[in-house]
């Protein structure tokens, strides 16, 4: 019997070291970069993040705006919970399924959609232009404060809405139902009985956002502008890439993992208070139908909703295939941006880089899927058919989690001034890189089930005479395929969208579609970004599908 | 479970092979230059300079967006133990002084140098040739501001009218936005011009990271006046027939910049490269001046008439590099300081 657990033991070797290799080398060298100066250690840099007045103020502003941002995702997110956990309605499911678009999203696609969307020229004012016959473009939201807030808010209200509305479906309403007999007013009850309960998971949420806000790159660099509106990860990619000074850029990376930390401790405290909470009479069974007026406010708030997330990939869809000749005039159904995607037409260097972006994100991102399942497959075995540690093994797998992905492809930078890089080098340094962000999630997603896995299948076959390496190719993953794919599909999509590590580690010879889409964006190439644009939301479209797909069938 | 196999295999074969498909692009190797975005992206004269030199000479070159100027730099000097490029294409007098420092290039004393003005020879040594120079300036939209309230100095567009009428360009990142912050040095003194820039913080639409992105904006309709060139004008006449962005002339005097090619030290196709750069100093100077809306430094090269929508200035502007090597760094933390609070 102890024959399996070692065979399990073993499994794990390999992807601990290639994990302490890929996802703790460039974070050492980080840390070394930020704390040694010729040599010797000095904590004066990552202190001055702290005491230097222009740093303290971006520390500030972004605290300030992360702040602001799951502020107002609170607020537009908790109403829509309270209205999925309360009431059955139609359309109902779309908003379900629409909330899921930000987790399916890359960050650079939601700027473009914003862009095209609320922009003075976007389709939102020129629709409000047209209906009321106006001048100028009503609704003045881009490159201030308010975009910045604004953008995050749509990317990450849906984050809120979905996790408090499980929790908040799931609470047993006997306790409420007892209260009032007892005489609670209504008010007292979601008081002193709901929220309470409740708080868990608005804790959770919100704690999650505020780390995405934290973290925010893409939206910032295209949004902001200026040194008022520059948050930490961006002052790390000025720094590393514009100003050549790689070792002011890893001490604000140590101030910035020092506080990814605290606000990673704080999330996974509260998330575990949210799963330990059972019940035994979940509201799903109680659903009402609503009143007229509430009526009226879900759909004004579906409404809104289904404008606020589908319509800027709407945008990005239908301006991808219209040109305007002049600005006057009106734009005309075209495919030329796809022609010169495809190398068709001639085109300005940045749309001809399109189509290699194109191979080049697919296959990325078809090796990172392929490494990423492996690595996670087999450590995941090892932490759950092993008695000691196995928790510790756990955190080790989910630690990139807790690094911005800024951050992490400056470690990579970090290395690669280390190494002679050839063109092969190039990719291999990316598809690492991508392996390290992925790799949390597909951790996430295989290790439970191999967990429910009964290990009396593992018995029996042990039993007829099977040695452990058999078991294992012949029992366990078949068993475990359609997991597998799901995680590889995800892995597949996260390489696909990333933008922020690829983005500080982007040579000139290998460029990914994020990336394009980047510079065609800065060189106010919309229409070109939109073609990219699109591409991306058909490869996300799809993998998110196949994904419900692999999910639905296990 | 065969069928699994199969894709399996074929997945991993792939993603075994997938950098020689690119390596076998690469087999006949270019002459790599780098420039920066506007030079080689949508309005650049990138694209038609390539073309005529690898139609005259049968050498393959690959030109690269390497971001803004600064960011090209940075780039540059960062790969500098495993060098990528050969040539550098629009490194500017302003921020020469870090080439210089990290002793990128290698001098080369082109013939055609005889034929450039003395007065744009900015380095000495010929590390970096002059191959276009022009001077700094704001544009209107003729169609949103009626003339009579257009701007006539750098002071003027602190005035309320412009509030949220005005895209800048940051120094720290772009070698524009650069050259702006010395005009306002020139102009206010070095005691006045983080006042400007205080004020303006309130009135620009926003401060971006490189030209293209201000310019592109500008066009879109975003904001009626931006920071680029007096020769831009030329650039809407020629290839778009219009006269309605005008450069505005302030009594003042307007910061000049000369944007240099260099050969990386490192190179291992210096003749090539010279070749190259012989090409963007004699053929290529009127494609250059006229997508780059610059002046060409080559004194032979015969200007289209549409260089009459370029307005010159009475009075041309330039700090000496030692002046600049000396004080940027403390300039640019104190404008970070300012303009961050």
């Amino acid at each position: 019997m102890s024959d399996y657990r070692r065979f399990y033991r073993q499994r794990s070797v390999a992807p601990i070291l290639i994990l302490f290799s890929l996802f703790a080398l460039p974070v050492a060298l980080t840390i070394q970069s930020g704390l040694w100066e010729e040599g010797a250690f000095t904590i004066d840099r990552v202190a001055s993040t702290f005491t230097d007045s222009y740093t303290r103020r971006i520390l500030f502003f972004t605290l300030n705006q992360a702040l602001f941002s799951t502020l107002a995702s609170l607020l537009l997110g908790l109403p829509g919970a309270y209205i999925l956990a309360t009431y059955s309605f139609r359309g109902k499911k779309l908003i379900k399924t629409l909330a899921t678009i930000p987790f399916v999203l890359p960050s650079i696609l939601v700027v473009l959609g914003f862009v095209i969307f609320f922009g003075n020229n976007g389709s939102l004012n020129t629709v409000l232009m047209k209906v009321f016959a106006l001048e100028e473009p009503p609704l003045k939201i881009l490159y201030s404060y308010g975009a910045i807030i604004l953008a995050h808010t749509f990317f990450n209200f849906p984050i809120i809405m979905s996790i408090v509305s499980t929790a908040w479906e799931e609470l047993d309403t006997n306790l409420e139902a007892a209260a009032a007999t007892l005489g609670s007013s209504k008010n007292k009850v979601f008081r002193t009985i709901t929220f309470p309960r409740l708080l868990p998971a608005i804790v959770t949420s919100a704690t999650l956002v505020f780390l995405f806000c934290f973290n925010s790159f893409a939206i910032i660099l295209v949004l902001g502008g200026g040194p008022q509106f520059t948050t930490l990860e961006v002052e790390i990619y000025r720094q590393v890439r514009m100003m050549g000074n790689p070792s002011g850029a890893s001490a604000l990376a140590i101030a910035s993992m020092l506080i990814n930390g605290i606000l990673f401790l704080v999330y996974s405290m509260s998330q575990r208070k949210l799963t330990i909470s059972e019940s035994t009479n979940p509201r799903v069974f109680e659903i009402r139908r609503p009143s007229p007026i509430t009526k009226f406010f879900i759909i004004l708030y579906t409404f809104f909703t289904t404008l606020f997330l589908l319509g800027p990939i709407a945008s990005v869809l239908i301006r991808s295939f219209s040109k305007t000749i002049s600005r006057s005039a009106a734009p005309t159904l075209s495919f030329t941006w796809y022609r010169q995607l495809l190398g068709l037409e001639a085109s300005s260097s940045h749309m001809s880089s399109g189509l290699s972006a194109l191979i080049n994100s697919t296959l990325i991102a078809l090796a990172v899927s392929i490494l990423t399942v492996t690595l996670a497959l087999l450590l995941s075995v090892s932490i759950a058919r092993r008695k000691k540690n196995s928790s510790f093994l756990e955190l080790f797998g989910m630690m990139p989690m807790m690094t911005s992905s800024v951050i992490i492809g400056l470690g990579y930078v970090l290395i690669a001034r280390y190494v002679r890089l050839s063109l092969l080098g190039s990719y291999a340094l990316i598809t690492l890189a991508h392996t390290v962000i992925a790799f949390p999630f597909a951790l996430r997603t295989i290790l439970p089930k191999v967990r429910s896995l009964s290990e009396t299948y593992l018995y029996a076959s042990y039993t007829l005479g099977s040695s452990p390496r058999k078991t294992f190719r012949r029992i366990e993953v078949p068993l475990l395929r359609k997991t597998l794919l799901t995680a590889g599909i995800f892995a597949f999509a996260l390489s696909l969208g990333e933008f922020n590590a690829t983005l500080i580690l982007s040579s000139s010879q290998v460029v990914t579609l994020p990336i394009v889409m980047y510079r065609l964006i800065g060189s106010y190439n919309f229409q070109g970004a939109c073609a990219l644009g699109s591409i991306l939301i058909l490869a996300s479209g799809l993998t998110f599908f196949l994904g419900e797909v692999a999910k639905g069938d296990s | 479970m065969k069928k699994h196999q199969f894709v399996t295999v074929v997945c991993i074969l792939l993603t075994i092979a997938f950098p020689l498909f690119s390596m076998g692009s690469t087999k006949e190797q270019p002459l790599v230059v780098y420039a920066y975005d506007s030079f080689s992206g949508d309005w650049g004269p990138g694209g038609e300079i390539l073309a005529a030199f690898e139609a005259t000479y049968q050498i393959p070159v690959s030109i690269i967006s390497a971001g803004d100027g600064l960011e090209m730099l940075s780039k540059a000097i960062a790969e500098q133990d495993r060098p990528y490029a050969d040539v550098i294409v629009g490194i500017s007098d302003e921020m020469a002084s870090r080439a210089y420092k990290a002793d990128l290039f290698e001098p080369y004393h082109s013939p055609l140098l005889g034929e450039i003005p003395s007065f744009l020879h900015f380095d000495s040594q010929d590390r970096l040739l002059p191959f276009d120079y022009g001077n700094f300036a704001f544009i209107v939209d003729s169609e949103a501001i009626p003339e009579e309230y257009w701007p006539k100095s750098l002071a003027d567009l602190t005035q309320e009218q412009f509030k949220k009428k005005v895209i800048l360009i940051d120094p720290r990142t772009s070698s524009v936005g650069l050259g702006l912050l010395l005009w306002t040095i020139q102009v206010f003194g070095e005691e006045g011009y983080l006042a400007w820039w205080e004020v303006m913080k309130e009135q620009a639409l926003t401060i971006t990271d490189g030209w293209s992105s201000a310019y592109g904006l500008f066009t879109e309709g975003e904001a009626p006046l931006v920071l680029s060139y007096t020769t831009s004008p030329v650039y809407h006449y020629t290839y778009e027939n219009s006269t309605r962005y005008e450069a505005l002339i302030f009594d003042e005097g307007h910061q000049a910049t000369i944007e240099g090619v260099g050969i990386l030290r490192s190179s291992k196709r210096k003749e090539e490269a010279k070749l190259f750069v012989d090409f963007l100093l004699s053929e290529a100077q009127l494609p250059i001046a006229l997508a780059n809306s610059m002046y060409p430094t080559n004194m032979n090269t015969v200007l289209t008439e549409a260089f009459a929508y370029a307005p010159k200035p009475e009075i041309s502007l330039r700090i000496e590099s030692e002046v600049i090597e000396a004080k940027l760094d403390r300039w640019l933390h104190d404008w970070t300081e300012v303009m961050s609070r």
